[in-house]
Order: structure tokens, then sequence, then C-alpha cells
């Protein structure tokens, strides 16, 4: 089978721009994570698979500080990331792209004024045609150039999805952290999400971290599959060795899949 | 409900203590230069705007009501000659600051804080956060200050209108010329009537925003804890609205103000 997208091979003296060592994060007596590591190179896509309520959304959201660990080391792009004060971090955050398992678009705005939002902070860089034009690439790359006056609540689960990811995308992070970028959404249309992702990965070497459940993902997204298990990392491998892999926990994730 | 709930002393000292933080990240953060201007702007007309027509009709009502119901009794004094300067003061000093302030409890807090905490729950506020926006900046400090001039301005128009409404009651009864009933009452009104009242009003504007954000920002999970936190900031206001009520006129009264 001609396959359309694969994979970009990461370029070779490989740069790490992400790191976590020994990742703890307690919810009282709720140990969701419990000494994860994971390194994440430029210009590579990592998949983050795992049962429901494993603690997926929570790791993403450590490295972006929404949720702060109880223990462990946090490094992006070379910046301790649990030592960083307000300004530094939102400074790295307009860096690391973060699309929502819930979507999370501001309802009381419309569709062109959410992916506006992002670009506030750099109002003064960016004049108003260029943020204009950038809106509409973005509305262009996930197809849905017509929803512009439109308000979320207008918009089908779907639709909301590919909008979040164009308002992730539109300042062009270096890195982006997917939460279940394709759950929920029809095959069709989660193959071209995948393909985003992919020409993303190609255009501008974005490093990226998905969580997902999707053997479209796995198969032509990832370069590499971490495998989160009662709180840490249970294997790690490429798409091919987990399909090989006679581990049985592994396994039951292929069949469902 | 499973588990024993928390008994009301400690939910007290929880919600105080959260407040007193929470007004104090406000102080942190109000003065900072990266002011968010459009957002301000939009909510002050927004919240304008909608407590508006309410506090208008309730002004017009109060001081139509006051003016015809006391008429009798200061008759029986012989004192009806100060039946403006009476309503002009009640109205002024004590009744429209903290009707509207209540009005905008109602209204204002509760909107807000169901508002932001919609926007928790749904993980808006987190998405505000990871693209670089500080949500409290952006979303709690503009509308504290929205609150803190808009309710003393709807103070203020509500005042007029009270007084005007106090002129219809008394034409009721037999006509009096606007220019005379205006002067009545304007001679009656000191100083020290009008400002004590706005300095009352800049707190009861505070209390409602802030209160209102507080709330939104601290909503528990779930569309359940929106509706509670909408509840809740509506009794937490209206009871601080009536603390500094009375802390007021214990300050004015040692000010030699009364
Ligand atoms: N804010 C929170 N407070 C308390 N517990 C939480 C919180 N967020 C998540 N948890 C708990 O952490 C655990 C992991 O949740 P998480 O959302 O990361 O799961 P997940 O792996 O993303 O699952 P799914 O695939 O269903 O999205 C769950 O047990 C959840 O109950
Ligand atoms: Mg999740």
């Amino acid at each position: 089978m001609a396959s359309p997208a694969t994979p970009a091979t990461a370029p070779q003296p490989r740069e790490k721009v992400l790191s976590l060592r020994g990742l703890e994060l307690a919810f009282g007596d709720n140990r969701v994570l419990r000494g994860f590591d994971l390194d994440l190179y430029r210009g590579e896509n990592v998949m983050v698979l795992g049962k429901s309520g494993s603690g997926k959304s929570v790791l993403i959201k450590c490295i972006v500080r929404l949720l702060m660990p109880t223990g462990g080391s946090i490094e992006v792009l070379g910046q301790d990331v649990l030592a960083l004060g307000q300004e530094e971090l939102d400074h790295l955050r307009v860096k690391v792209g973060f699309l929502f398992q819930s979507s999370a678009l501001y309802d009381s705005m419309t569709v062109e004024e959410n992916l506006r939002f992002p670009l506030r902070r750099h109002w003064l860089a960016t004049s108003a045609g260029e943020a204009d034009g950038l809106v509409e690439e973005m509305l262009g790359a996930v197809g849905l150039a017509h929803t512009r006056k439109l308000y979320p609540s207008e918009l089908s689960g779907g639709m909301k999805r590919r909008i979040a990811l164009a308002r992730t995308l539109i300042l062009k992070p270096e890195i982006v952290l997917y939460d279940e970028p394709t759950t929920g959404l029809d095959p069709i249309t989660g193959k071209e999400i995948v393909e985003l992702i992919l020409k993303l990965q190609r255009t501008y070497g974005t490093s990226s971290i998905i969580i997902s459940h999707d053997l479209h993902v796995a198969r032509l997204a990832a370069n590499r599959i971490a495998l989160l298990h009662e709180g840490r990392k249970y294997a790690e491998g490429t798409y091919d060795e987990f399909r090989a892999s006679q581990d049985p926990l592994i396994q039951k994730f292929f069949i469902f899949m | 409900m499973k588990g024993s709930s928390p008994r009301p002393f400690q939910v007290f000292l929880t919600e105080a203590g959260g407040f007193s933080l929470f007004v104090s990240r406000f102080f942190g953060n109000a003065f900072h230069r990266r002011f968010e201007w459009r957002e301000f702007i939009r909510q002050s007309v927004q919240n304008g705007n909608g407590s508006l027509p309410l506090v208008a009709v309730t002004a017009f009502i109060m001081g139509l009501v006051l003016t015809v119901q006391s008429r009798p009794t200061l008759a029986r004094f012989g004192a009806e000659s100060m039946l403006p300067a009476m309503v002009a003061i009640s109205m002024v000093r004590e009744i429209v600051p903290v009707i509207t302030a209540l009005i905008c409890a109602g209204k204002i807090a509760s909107g807000m804080s169901a508002e932001l905490g919609s926007m928790k729950v749904t993980e808006q506020i987190d998405a505000m956060e990871v693209s670089g926006t500080n949500p409290f900046r952006y979303l709690a400090v503009t509308r504290i200050w929205s609150t803190t001039l808009m309710v003393p301005l709807l103070v203020i128009l509500a005042d007029g209108i009270a007084i005007w409404a106090s002129w219809v009651g008394m034409n009721m009864k037999e006509p009096v010329s606007w220019q005379l009933f205006q002067r009545q009452v304007f001679d009656s009104l000191a100083l020290g009537d009008v400002l004590p009242a706005l300095i009352k009003s800049i707190f009861f504007g505070f209390v409602v925003g802030a209160m209102g954000c507080f709330k939104g920002f601290t909503t528990a999970k779930g569309t359940e804890g929106v509706g509670r936190s909408a509840h809740n900031a509506v009794v937490y206001s209206s009871l601080l609205i009536f603390i500094i009520d009375l802390l007021a006129v214990q300050i004015t009264d040692l000010m030699g103000l009364n």
C-alpha cells in the first residue's frame, strides 16, 4: 500500500528538546505518576499510550506547569520548567503548544477571536494584517475557513477539535503536546489530522508528544511509542517493535486498536 | 452525600482565608503595566448596561414609595416641608447605595462566577494560561476594576432617579415646582452625606467583582459546582455589603459626619 504519509526520520545529531526524570504526582492518596521518564528529541513524534485514567493528561499538564508535580524534574528547551519565574514560564509556554482533550475553546469568542487570542501577546510584533493572514492560513489548514464568524457552540465536536488544533498551532510552537487529537472524530477527519501533524513536523521540525489510542497515529505519526502504566513508563519502542512484542499488556493495547 | 460535611466554622475560615489571598493577589496584579484595557472596557459596558434597567426601576420605585409613605408621619409632626430633605438624605446616604449594590451582587457577581466557573471546568482558563496570557490579570483584574468603577457610577445615576421619583411622589398629592423641590434637596444635602456614600459604593463595587471572580476561579469540577459558586457569590457578597455598610456608619460616626 502506498502510504502518503510516513513519519519523517529524526535528524541525526539528536538534540534533546524535552526530558522528564522521575516525574511524580499525587492527588491525595491517588499516586498518579510514580517516577515517569521520557525524552523527546527535535523533530520527533512520541506517542504516549495508556489506559483511561492512567495519568496521560496529567503528565502533559505537568510539562506546561498547569499541574505542579510532587517530585522529579522537567527540562524543556534547556530550561528547568519547575524553577522558572512567571515571566519566563509564559515565554516558554508560547513555544510549547497544548491541545486540550476537551478542546477548551473560549465560548464567548468567535472562531476567529479564538485564533487571535494566542497572538495577543505578540500584538506589537505581529501587525493586524499578519495576524489576519495567520488566522486564514490556519483555518485553511484545518479546512474550516467558512467558520470564521461562528461561535464554538455552533460547531460540532470534531470541528471544535480542529479549531482547537489551529489555535494551538498558530504560534508555530517548537514542541506540541497533543491530548487525543483524533479521538471522537470520524476516520477520515482523524486521518486528515494525522497528516496535518506530519506536515507540521516536516515543515517546521516540530517535536510532539501525542496522547492517543488511535492506530493511525501509532502507525503513521509516531516515531516512538511509550506505554504509561501504573505511573511509570512500562515500555518504549517503535510501532513495529510494539506490534511484534509478546508482552501481554502491550498485546492487549494492539488488539483493541 | 457521603462523608461528614465540614463544620460551618471551618467553612467560614477556609472561605475567608481563600478570599483574603485572592484579594491580596488582586492587589499584586492590579497595577501591572500590561493592563487589559479592551477587556476592562468590554466588562464595564456589559456590567453597566446589564444592571442599569433594574437599578433604575428600583431607584424610581424606592424614591416614590418612600416619599408617599413618609408624608403622613411628617404631616403628623407638622414637618411636611422636611419631606424632600428627609427622602433625599435617606436615599443618598443609605438606601440607594445598598440597594444598588445588592442588585449588582445578584446580577453581576452571580453572572461572573457562573461565567468564570464554567470557563474553569471546561479548561478555558487553563487554555489561556498555556497560551502565555495570565488569566488572573486578563479575567479577574479587569472584572474587579470594572465593578469598582461601575457600581459607584450606577449609584450616582440611581441617586438622580430616586430624587426625581421623590418629586413625582410629591406631585401626587399637590403640585410642587421642580425648581423649588430641587433647591430644597440640594440645600439639605451636604458633602458629608454624599462623599461617604460614594466611598462606600466603591467598596461595594469592589466586593461584588472580587467575590464573583473568587467564586468563579475556585469553582469545583462539574456543572453542579458552577451553580453552587454562583449562589455562594451572591450570598457572600451581599453579606459583605452589609458588613461594609455597618463599618462605614461607624467610621462616619467617629469622624463626626453623621
Ligand atoms: N485535578 C484533579 N484532581 C484530582 N484528581 C485528578 C485531577 N486530574 C486528574 N485526576 C486523577 O488523575 C488520574 C489520571 O487522570 P488523567 O486525566 O490524566 O487520565 P488519562 O490517562 O488522561 O485518561 P483518559 O484517557 O480517560 O483521558 C485519574 O485517576 C484522575 O481521577
Ligand atoms: Mg486524558
